[in-house]
C-alpha cells in the first residue's frame, strides 16, 4: 500500500486517505470550451501529475502530491498556495 | 508403494512417543505427534490422496513442499487442506476430495475414457448454445468442477482475524540466506521480523546436506535473533507485497498486514516436476519430497526406488533412500559421461546415464519405470520399482520478488529464471538469486540483511541495488536443472504439465495449434497455471513448451504476470472479522430500551420507528413527537470571511442574513447538480451554524473543507461539532407549551417566531433551538453538548408525557416531510438533479456573484429542465405503488421514475414526489401512468405542499 507524506501528519497508508483526482483549478473567467474542459475533461497523464488527496480519517487537510502514475514515486508533497498552475508539476 | 516408519533420524520433527489417532476416509490410522497428513498417511501405507480435476485420476503426494494440488484433502468442514503442511491432529476427520462416490471408484474417472473428445477448450465451445440449454448446463459443470466441499451451514475454519506488524527489515524466508540476513539485520539494530512458511526454521537445511552440521547453525542463528529481539513467525505464508513494502501474510486463521522499511526475499527455490508419461501417478515423487519425508518424519516412501535426475541433487537423494533402507534399483541420470556417486553401490543400483524417464507404469500405484535414452538412440530399460524419485530440475521463489517489481530473464545455461533488476528497498539471497553452495548463501544473507538495515536507516539508493541478488553463478554442476522440455513419448499416459488443472501437452499443443500463441493467452484459454500452485509446477513448463512449439527462445517467451495471493489463501482469512465502525447517538441504548427497530442511516443506526410508525405520525399532527436528529452534520463556522464563502458554496444568498436568522441552504456542484442541503444560522456576525443532511455529513464536511483550503478560505476556521452535539427535534402543535416548562426563554412567537435561532438553557442546559421544520408542524431543533443529550431527551419525554408526547423514528418522519412535499437529497435527487428540475428554484440566486453551479444553473434557468420532480396524489390507498417504480407513457415507454411514495395517515390517501418530464409537470391535476408489475396505476400531479400549504401550522 502506498505511503503518503500528510504536510500535517507525517507518513501514513494511502488507505486513510481519498484520492481526488488531478489538480484541476476552477478558472476564474473562461469561455465555453476552457469550461467544459475544467468541468468534464482530465488530462489522464501517463506520468508524473499533480493531484488532489485529502486526510480523510485524519487531520483533514487537503494537499497536492506530484506522483508518477506508471511507478507511483512521489516527488512532491504541498498544501495549495495561490499561484499554484496546472502544469503537471509542482514547482516551489 | 508400500511406505513405512523407519528408524529414528537425527532431525526428525516427530515425537514418536505421542501417538495421534486420526481417520482419513472412514478409516481409523495413527501417526505420530508432528507428523502431517501426508507424513503419517505414507507411513500408513496411503497413497491415493485424492483424484484430479478433471479426469479424476487418482493422485498422491507429489512435492511435499505446500505447491502441487495432488494432496489437497478435506479436514472436517475445510476443504482445500494441504496434506504435506497440515499436522495431524486427535480425532482429525480427514476425508479426499473430488471423488464420488469412493476414492476407490470414482465415477466421473470416466471422463478420462471419453477425454479424447473433451480437448482443451472444450467447455467454452460445447456449453454455450442453445443458450436456453444453459441452465441445466450450468448445474450439471458446477457440480462437476471446483474442489471440496463447503458446508454453507457453517462458518467454515472457525472465526477470522488481522494483525498490523512494523519492522525495519522484513526477512522472507528461514533458511540459511534468510537465518543470516536477520541475524546480520539484528546485529545492525534493526527491528526485524523473519517469516516462514514452515513449521521450523532452517529450510533445506532441515532435510538435506549434512544434517547435524546444519542444526547447530540454525541453532546459533536462532539464538542472535532472539537475544537481538526479532520476531520470528513460522508457519506463516507471505502472499503478497505491495507499493512501499506492504506485506501480506497469512499464518492460521490470521491475515499480518506487514509495513517493512527494507525487505530481504530469501525465498529459496522449489523443484518442479517433469513432463512423462503418468507422471501423475501416486508413487512419482519429488526429491526434496522423498528427503523430507525420511528426515523430518522418519517415513520411507517405498521399497524400491527409481530415481531420475539432471544433477547431482538426485544422487543425495538416492543416498538419502539406501540410508532409509530403500533398494535404490536404478538412477537414470540425464548427463551423459560418468558421474558416479561413491555413496552408491554401483552393484547394487543399475547407473544409466544419458537417461531420462519415459513413463511410469501403473494406476493406483506406480509398479515400473521406463527408462528412456535421452536422445531416443538406444534401448528402453523397464525396472520394476515402487518410488519414483524425480530430481530434475529448480526454479527460484521470485513470486514476491516479481510483486515488488523485479524483472527476470530465462538463463539458458542454469535452465532456469534469473533475476535481472530489482526495485529500491528489496534485497535478494540465497538460492532466489541463483544456484550456489551453502556457504554462498550465508555470505549473501549476511550482505543483504547488513544492506536493507542500512536501507531502513535510510540509506542510499546505491546501497540497495548492488547488494540486491548480484551473485556469481555456482559450476552448472550444481543446480542445472534439466534441459528437456519433455522426456521423449513413449505413448502409454498422458502427461501433465499442469496437476491442477489436468492440463497436458498435447492440450498445450493444441492449444496453440488453435492460435493460442502467446504465454498469457496459451495460459487463459488452457487454464495452464490458474489452479491452486498457481502456475508453480507448470509454470517454466509450459513456457519451455510454448517457446518450443512456436520456435522462440523461452527468454523470448517470456512468463505470466504475477499476482497475488502468491499462495492460496481462504476467504475467510482476507475477510477478518466483521470491523464495520458504526455511530451511535448518545441515545442509542434508549432507543433500544424502548423496543425501537433500528436501521443503517449512512454510518449511523437510526430508529425507523418504535413500533407503530402511523401512531407516531399522528402524535406530531395532533400533540407532539421528539426525534433524534443526532446523525445531522453540525458545523460551527467562525470568523469574517464566513459570509463570503458561504455565498460561494451555496445557491443562496447570506450577506444579507441577520443576527439570530436561520436559512434553508442547498449546495452545488460547478455541474449545477444538487450535493447537500441543510439550515445555516447565523448566531453572531462571524459565527454561524451549519447543518448538513445525515448520510452526507462527512461528504459535505470534505466538500466545503476542500474549498476551503485552496483559496476560498480566507478568514473562516470549520469546527465539525457532528459528534459533538446531540440534536433532537421536538415537533408538534404542542411542541411549545412542553419546552417551555423547561426554559426561561420566551418562546412566543412574537418572541422566538418561524427561522430564528436562540441560544436557551433547557432544563440546566446550554442549548442551540432552531425554530424549523422538517415535519411541517410548529417545531424545535434542539441541540446540546452530546453528553447531556440523554438527561434533556428523558426530561422532554417526562415534560411531554401529560401532552402525549411520543418518541418517532425515521419513517414517520420521512412521511409527514413527504406530506409537506418537501425533497430528500440522495432520496429525490440524484447525480443529474439541479435545484432548478428539483423545485427549489426559490433557493437560487443568479443575482449575486460567482458560486458554485452559478454557470450551468444560469443556463438552465434560461433553457428550463427538462425533467422536473414533482409531487404526485392518487386520491385513495394505493399499496402497488412503491419508490422506483417507472412511469410510462401511452405506449408504455419510460418518461420518469417514483422518487418517494408513502400512504399518508393524515391525508389518507397514497402520495409522493417524482420525476415527470417538464411540460407534464407542469401542468396541476394530469394524469400519468405508473407501471406496476405488468399493470398500470393511475396517479395526478399536484403542485405545493399536500399538508397545509398556507404554511400556517409550522408558522404558528
Amino acid at each position: 500500500m502506498l505511503r503518503i507524506d500528510c504536510p500535517n501528519c507525517g507518513a501514513r497508508n494511502a488507505a486513510e486517505f481519498r484520492y481526488a483526482g488531478e489538480y484541476n483549478p476552477r478558472p476564474t473567467q473562461a469561455d465555453d470550451d476552457e469550461w467544459i474542459r475544467y468541468l468534464y475533461l482530465r488530462r489522464n497523464r501517463m506520468g508524473v501529475q499533480v493531484e488532489w488527496w485529502y486526510h480523510r480519517s485524519g487531520c483533514g487537510t487537503w494537499f497536492l502530491v506530484e506522483r508518477d502514475r506508471r511507478s507511483n514515486e512521489i516527488s512532491r508533497i504541498m498544501r495549495w498556495q495561490p499561484g499554484v498552475a496546472e502544469t503537471g508539476s509542482l514547482s516551489a | 508403494m508400500s511406505g513405512r516408519r523407519i528408524e529414528p533420524q537425527p532431525g526428525e520433527t516427530i515425537d514418536r512417543g505421542c501417538t495421534v489417532r486420526f481417520r482419513f476416509d472412514g478409516r481409523q490410522l495413527e501417526g505420530y505427534a508432528g507428523d502431517t497428513i501426508a507424513s503419517a498417511l505414507t507411513a500408513a501405507g496411503v497413497q491415493v490422496l485424492s483424484r484430479s480435476f478433471k479426469y479424476h485420476r487418482p493422485r498422491g503426494l507429489l512435492c511435499g513442499a505446500g505447491h502441487c494440488p495432488n494432496c489437497l484433502v478435506q479436514v472436517g468442514d475445510e476443504p482445500n487442506v494441504r496434506a504435506c503442511r497440515r499436522p495431524i491432529e486427535e480425532g482429525m476427520e480427514v476425508a479426499p476430495q473430488n471423488v464420488w462416490p469412493s476414492l476407490q471408484y470414482d465415477a466421473m474417472a470416466l471422463t478420462e475414457l471419453v477425454s479424447r473428445f473433451l480437448p482443451v477448450g472444450f467447455y467454452y465451445k460445447t456449453f454455450i448454445r442453445p443458450a436456453a440449454m444453459w441452465p441445466l448446463y450450468e448445474h450439471v459443470l458446477r457440480n462437476a468442477a471446483g474442489l471440496g466441499a463447503i458446508d454453507e451451514t457453517t462458518t467454515v475454519g472457525g472465526d477470522f482475524d488481522k494483525e498490523y506488524l512494523h519492522a525495519d527489515v522484513a526477512v522472507i524466508g528461514g533458511g540459511p540466506a534468510g537465518l543470516s540476513a536477520a541475524v546480520a539485520a539484528v546485529e545492525q539494530g534493526a527491528r526485524v521480523l523473519l517469516l516462514d512458511e514452515n513449521k521450523t526454521l532452517g529450510g533445506h537445511l532441515r532435510f538435506s546436506g549434512d544434517g547435524d552440521d546444519g542444526r547447530t547453525r540454525v541453532g546459533a542463528w536462532r539464538e542472535s535473533l532472539g537475544k537481538g529481539g526479532a520476531t520470528v513467525l513460522t508457519q506463516t505464508a507471505v502472499i503478497g507485497h505491495y507499493q512501499n513494502h506492504w506485506l501480506s501474510a497469512v499464518r492460521g486463521n490470521r491475515l499480518y498486514k506487514i509495513r517493512a522499511a527494507g525487505v530481504v526475499v530469501a525465498t529459496g527455490a522449489f523443484e518442479i516436476p517433469m513432463v512423462f508419461d503418468g507422471n501423475d501417478r501416486p508413487g512419482v515423487l519429488l526429491g526434496t519430497a522423498v528427503q523430507r519425508l525420511i528426515r523430518l518424519h522418519g517415513v520411507a516412501p517405498g521399497r524400491r526406488a527409481v530415481v531420475v535426475t539432471a544433477s547431482d541433487a538426485g544422487w543425495d537423494v538416492a543416498t538419502d533412500l539406501v540410508q532409509a533402507g530403500v533398494e535404490v534399483a536404478a538412477i537414470a541420470d540425464e548427463r551423459p559421461g560418468q558421474h558416479a556417486d561413491q555413496r552408491i553401490d554401483t552393484t547394487e543400483t543399475q547407473v544409466l546415464h544419458g537417461h531420462t524417464i519415459g513413463a511410469a507404469h501403473g494406476r493406483s500405484a506406480v509398479r515400473a519405470a521406463v527408462l528412456v535414452p535421452v536422445d531416443g538412440d538406444g534401448p528402453w530399460h523397464t525396472v520394476d520399482c515402487d518410488l519414483i524419485a524425480v530430481s530434475t530440475g529448480w526454479n527460484p521463489s521470485l513470486e514476491l520478488a516479481y510483486l515488488a517489481g523485479a524483472r527476470s530473464r530465462y538463463d539458458e545455461d542454469l535452465g532456469e529464471m534469473r533475476l535481472q533488476a530489482v526495485p529500491d528497498g528489496l534485497f535478494l539471497a540465497g538460492r532466489v538469486a541463483g544456484p550456489g553452495g551453502l556457504e554462498d548463501d550465508v555470505r549473501q544473507g549476511d550482505d543483504a540483511g547488513h544492506a536493507a538495515a542500512e536501507w531502513a536507516r535510510g540509506g542510499s539508493k546505491e546501497t540497495g541495488t548492488t547488494a540486491a541478488g548480484q551473485r556469481t553463478p555456482a559450476a552448472p554442476t550444481g543446480g542445472r536443472s534439466s534441459a528437456l522440455v519433455a522426456a521423449p513419448p513413449t505413448g502409454h499416459d498422458k502427461r501433465f504439465v499442469c496437476y491442477c488443472e489436468d492440463v497436458t501437452d498435447v492440450d498445450i499443443n493444441t492449444a496453440l495449434l488453435e492460435g493460442y500463441d502467446r504465454i498469457e493467452l496459451l495460459k487463459r484459454y488452457s487454464t495452464l497455471g490458474m489452479g491452486p500452485c498457481q502456475g508453480r509446477m507448470c509454470g517454466l513448463q509450459g513456457i519451455r513448451h510454448c517457446a518450443r512449439d512456436t520456435d522462440t527462445s523461452v527468454a523470448d517467451t517470456g512468463r505470466t504476470t504475477a499476482r497475488p495471493p502468491v499462495t492460496p489463501v481462504s476467504l475467510g482469512a482476507l475477510a477478518g472479522q466483521r470491523m464495520e465502525p458504526v455511530y451511535l447517538s448518545a441515545l442509542h441504548d434508549w432507543h433500544v430500551q424502548q423496543g425501537a427497530s433500528m436501521m443503517i442511516a449512512g454510518p449511523w443506526l437510526r430508529p425507523e420507528h418504535y413500533g407503530d410508525p402511523v401512531a407516531e405520525v399522528g402524535a406530531v399532527r395532533q400533540t407532539v413527537g421528539l426525534i433524534d436528529v443526532s446523525p445531522l452534520g453540525k458545523l460551527q463556522l467562525t470568523g469574517p470571511g464566513v459570509a463570503t464563502m458561504l455565498e460561494r458554496l451555496y445557491v443562496n444568498q447570506w450577506q444579507d442574513l441577520r443576527r439570530g436568522r436561520v436559512r434553508y441552504g442547498m449546495m452545488c456542484n460547478d455541474e449545477g447538480i444538487v450535493l447537500d442541503d441543510g439550515v445555516c444560522a447565523r448566531l453572531s456576525e462571524e459565527e454561524w451554524y451549519v447543518s448538513t443532511t445525515s448520510t452526507g455529513a462527512a461528504g459535505a464536511l470534505e466538500w466545503m473543507e476542500w474549498w476551503r483550503q485552496s483559496g476560498w478560505g480566507e478568514g473562516v476556521h470549520i469546527t465539525d461539532m457532528t459528534e459533538t452535539f446531540a440534536a433532537f427535534n421536538l415537533a408538534g402543535p404542542r411542541s411549545r407549551e412542553v419546552l417551555q416548562q423547561l426554559t426561561e426563554r420566551d418562546l412566543s412567537k412574537a418572541k422566538f417566531p418561524y427561522m430564528r435561532a436562540r441560544r436557551a438553557e433547557v432544563a440546566g442546559v446550554p442549548c442551540l433551538l432552531l425554530r424549523i421544520g422538517f415535519t411541517g408542524e410548529l417545531s424545535y431543533e434542539i441541540h446540546c453538548p452530546a453528553g447531556f443529550g440523554r438527561y434533556l431527551w428523558e426530561t422532554l419525554v417526562e415534560a411531554g408525557g401529560s401532552f402525549g408526547l411520543r418518541p418517532f423514528g425515521v419513517e414517520a418522519q420521512r412521511v409527514l416531510r413527504l406530506e409537506k412535499a418537501h425533497l430528500i437529497v440522495g432520496q429525490d435527487t440524484d447525480a443529474l438533479s439541479d435545484p432548478i428540475a428539483a423545485d427549489a428554484a426559490w433557493a437560487v440566486r443568479l443575482d449575486k456573484g460567482d458560486f458554485l453551479g452559478k454557470r450551468a444553473l444560469t443556463r438552465v434557468s434560461s433553457e428550463g429542465p427538462r425533467q422536473r420532480l414533482v409531487g404526485f396524489r392518487t386520491g385513495r390507498r394505493v399499496d402497488a405503488l412503491r419508490e422506483g417504480l417507472q412511469i410510462v407513457d401511452a405506449e408504455r415507454r419510460i418518461i420518469g421514475w417514483i422518487s418517494s411514495c408513502r400512504h399518508s395517515p393524515t391525508l389518507d390517501e397514497t402520495l409522493g414526489l417524482c420525476w415527470l418530464p417538464a411540460d407534464m409537470a407542469a401542468r396541476e391535476q394530469s394524469t400519468f401512468t405508473v407501471f406496476v408489475a405488468g399493470r398500470l396505476e393511475a396517479a395526478q400531479v399536484h403542485h405545493g405542499p399536500f399538508y397545509d400549504p398556507e404554511g400556517a401550522r409550522l408558522r404558528s
